[in-house]
């Protein structure tokens, strides 16, 4: 080949390259290993007992709140960028305008400081109710109550 | 071979029209936030696109600001849609339809 | 426009003086958050502050009538009577949606814990709009129109206990972040295609050399998709019945006044300015025709769907489609007389809109109702609110001599002697009036000439300011109607948009 490769040329190379590694390594375990798959195989492993309930847990909401309050304060460090390149040349005219800017967002924060909604808040955990007697029966093994044998008259 | 200017708008568009319809199709409130964010990603793509082969720093300048704006609107979708989760205990479009007609 | 440092930070430090108007609403905004945090005493406290901010704006607004048109920060801004006549009316209808909120029991202290918010966030929604309406580029409207729609998002869903709000507001910003992402598609084309995203400059590109067609419709048509939902015309109106329903009332009443002004604002500025006719004398792309087709389908779905609806606030979003489209027939007369037509209905529609659905939370204070059938009886009730509501209904159908009957007059009459369309889209806005005169007088009807199922009799009057209230709208009403001539000279002055320089 007389040609250069471009650069996104290398990019797609590596990239296939990955991809090829990687395909390979699934194919050929795949050709090898034995495939005798029965009932108690194919159920998922929960540490060597029954699994039990659900995989899916519930998404707690406090990762959100962090999240959010991350994502405003990272697009604001975003426009610090642009600022900060000018900002040699222009002097105090830009000093006032970024203090401006960052005091306004940091009177946002203030205002979540205040408001509590960056309390890191542990979810109360939730005990089950464990039976207070000494050995009580479930109750569906009770013995269902015989009916009184009506006296036909 | 070179990647002209068309290659970019294919692209944008490719994007913008895979956006469009994630919205229209799909019924997890989360993953039509997903397909909004992919629909201006696009556009960002394009006005990138278009500043690059004009010469002109406006598109640029464009870019930052739809990426604040994109980011602002997620947050707040995001807040919209736990706040309906946990009136409603579901995320999924179809079931929330009190509002009728 | 320079291309050097120095000269760029000289233009913007110029040009913080006409700026003020918009300053002061953001350190109202910033007196409303902090006062948030500080006082406990919130729900007499910062309503208060918030008025006061609003006439103290309404103030430096006024200075800037005489101040020259031109632009500011870099072109992206502009001031001129067009701009100030609209940041007039936002004023209004934020400072009547600041009163019309201290009134209403659904946000009220037992449904809503934190008032504060609401207030700083309406704020920031009538700043918003004032940017709205001075945007010269497109990247200003851009975010104007972000800061305006993120806003009523967060409105919208502000009761969070009620899955009704919650809903409305996803179905509202779902609709909203679509439209969004194709308006800036479309502006995305339109800077492709010409360079520029002033809008002059626009305007002055497309006048002067070739531009493909498809493209500069498809972008066209694009950034109508985006005014159009922020004006709820057909097709982008599918938010409008839901969102009206669901969201609190104060909030229905300032959005379907406040962001529908601006909307049209934006829309006047954008298609009058940056689409301008050819060399050849027609149109670069015929948005007027468009425009036409979406007005009429417009009024036509907004007056029939009406009819069905039993909810008042879902019947008066159907009629708020429809007068999105009797609206859209005054912009695409493309010349002063229908431009001045837009801005008188529009005064005239913030004073109707906000007193129709300031009566509604009124009656929903006392019989925790929205429900047309509820309506009955009323009249004997609560006499004075049901009288309101009547004026206020008349007015929206347009039967003189309420302001509405002259708001569209001014509209139709704008229409005549264009040619034979606009006649007949004249003609079909008259007729789908009549229409609108049903469903509007359902209610006068249930309130007056029914009894209420249960036969109760007592009366059940508003406070005296809640009626002092209302009172001074249906004055303004009437009086605007009979004394129209202030308003349409004030309209017809603040025509002059600032064009090429």
């Amino acid at each position: 080949m007389g040609q250069e490769i471009s650069e996104f040329g290398k990019v797609f190379l590596f990239l296939a390259v990955g991809v090829i590694f990687v395909v390979l390594g699934f194919v050929t375990s795949r050709l090898i290993r034995p495939h005798r798959p029965y009932t108690e195989k194919l159920t998922t492993y929960e540490c060597g007992e029954e699994p039990k309930g659900s995989a899916w847990v519930q998404f707690n909401i406090r990762f959100y709140v962090v999240a959010l309050i991350f994502i405003i304060f990272d697009v604001e460090v975003l426009f610090l960028y642009p600022w900060a390149t000018i900002f040699k040349q222009v002097g105090g005219y830009a000093l006032a305008v970024a203090l401006v800017f960052l005091g306004v967002l940091t009177l946002g924060l203030i205002y979540e400081w205040k408001k509590g909604y960056i309390n890191w808040v542990v979810p109360t955990p939730n005990i089950p109710k464990m039976p207070t007697k000494k050995f009580e029966k479930p109750k569906s093994l009770e013995k269902p109550k015989v009916a009184e044998p009506e006296t036909t008259a | 071979m070179h990647i002209e200017l068309n290659h970019y708008l294919w692209l944008s568009a490719f994007m913008f029209t895979v956006g469009v319809i994630g919205v229209l199709v799909r019924r997890n409130a989360i993953v039509i936030f997903m397909c909004v964010e992919l629909m201006l990603n696009a556009v960002n793509l394009s006005f990138v696109a278009f500043s690059h082969f004009l010469s002109d720093i406006q598109g640029q300048m464009m870019v930052f600001f739809v990426m604040t704006v994109a980011a602002a609107e997620a947050a707040v979708g995001l807040a919209i849609v736990i706040s309906l989760f946990r009136n409603r205990q579901t995320v999924n479009i179809d079931e929330i339809n009190l509002l009728k007609g | 426009m320079p291309n050097n440092l120095p000269e760029i930070i000289e233009q913007v430090k110029l040009s913080l003086g006409a700026f003020v108007p918009e300053i002061s609403l953001s350190a109202l905004f910033l007196l409303v958050i902090t006062l948030d945090m500080v006082l406990n005493e919130k729900r007499v406290v910062i309503p208060m502050v918030s008025l006061v901010g609003f006439v103290i704006t309404g103030f430096f607004t006024w200075q800037q009538l005489d101040m020259p048109n031109q632009e500011y920060f870099l072109r992206m801004h502009v001031v001129d009577p067009f701009a100030v006549f609209f940041k007039f009316l936002f004023l209004g209808a934020g400072a009547l949606a600041v009163l019309i909120t201290m009134d209403s029991e659904e946000l009220g202290e037992k449904n809503v814990a934190n008032i504060g918010e609401y207030y700083a966030v309406l704020i920031a929604m009538v700043l918003g709009m004032f940017l709205m309406a001075s945007a010269s580029d497109m990247l200003m409207m851009f975010l104007a129109l972000e800061l305006v729609s993120i806003s009523s998002y967060i409105l919208t869903g502000y009761l969070k206990h009620q899955i009704k709000s919650s809903e409305a507001s996803l179905k509202y910003i779902i609709y909203g972040a679509v439209s969004s992402g194709l308006m800036v598609y479309g502006m995305s084309l339109i800077y492709g295609l010409t360079g520029q995203t002033n809008i002059y400059e626009i305007a002055k590109f497309i006048s002067a050399n070739e531009v493909d067609e498809v493209t500069l419709t498809l972008a066209a048509l694009l950034v109508m998709g985006g005014f159009g939902y922020k004006i709820g015309a057909v097709p982008f109106h599918f938010w409008s019945p839901d969102v009206y329903e669901g969201a609190p009332t104060p909030v229905t009443a300032f959005l379907s006044v406040g962001s529908k002004a601006a909307g049209f604002a934006m829309l006047i500025r954008f298609f009058k300015v940056a689409i301008p006719a050819e060399p050849t004398g027609e149109l670069a792309f015929d948005w007027v025709n468009f425009f036409a087709l979406i007005a009429l389908v417009s009024m036509l779905l907004g007056n029939f769907a009406a009819i069905w609806q039993s909810n008042v606030k879902r019947m008066l979003a159907y009629s708020s489609i429809a007068h999105a489209g009797y609206l859209l027939l005054g912009v695409l007369v493309a010349d002063d007389l229908g431009t001045q037509a837009v801005m008188f209905y529009l005064a005239a529609y913030t004073v109707m809109t906000v007193g129709a659905f300031y009566v509604v939370i009124l009656i929903a204070n006392k019989i925790g109702s929205d429900d047309v059938n509820d309506y009955r009886g009323l009249g004997k009730r609560m006499p004075l609110t049901a009288a309101a509501l009547t004026v206020f209904l008349v007015s929206l159908t347009g039967l003189p001599p309420t302001v509405g009957f002259i708001g569209k007059y001014m509209i139709f009459t704008a229409l005549l002697g264009k040619g034979t369309v606009f006649l007949t889209l004249a003609i079909i806005g008259v007729l789908t009036s009549a229409v609108s005169l049903y469903y509007y007088f359902k209610i006068p009807l249930n309130m007056y000439l029914r009894e209420s199922e249960d036969g109760a009799e007592t009366p059940m009057e508003s406070s005296a300011f809640a009626n002092a209230l209302a009172a001074f709208l249906m004055i303004l009403t009437i009086g605007f109607g009979l004394f129209f001539t202030p308003l349409a000279n004030f309209a017809k002055n603040s025509v002059i948009m600032l064009v090429m320089n």
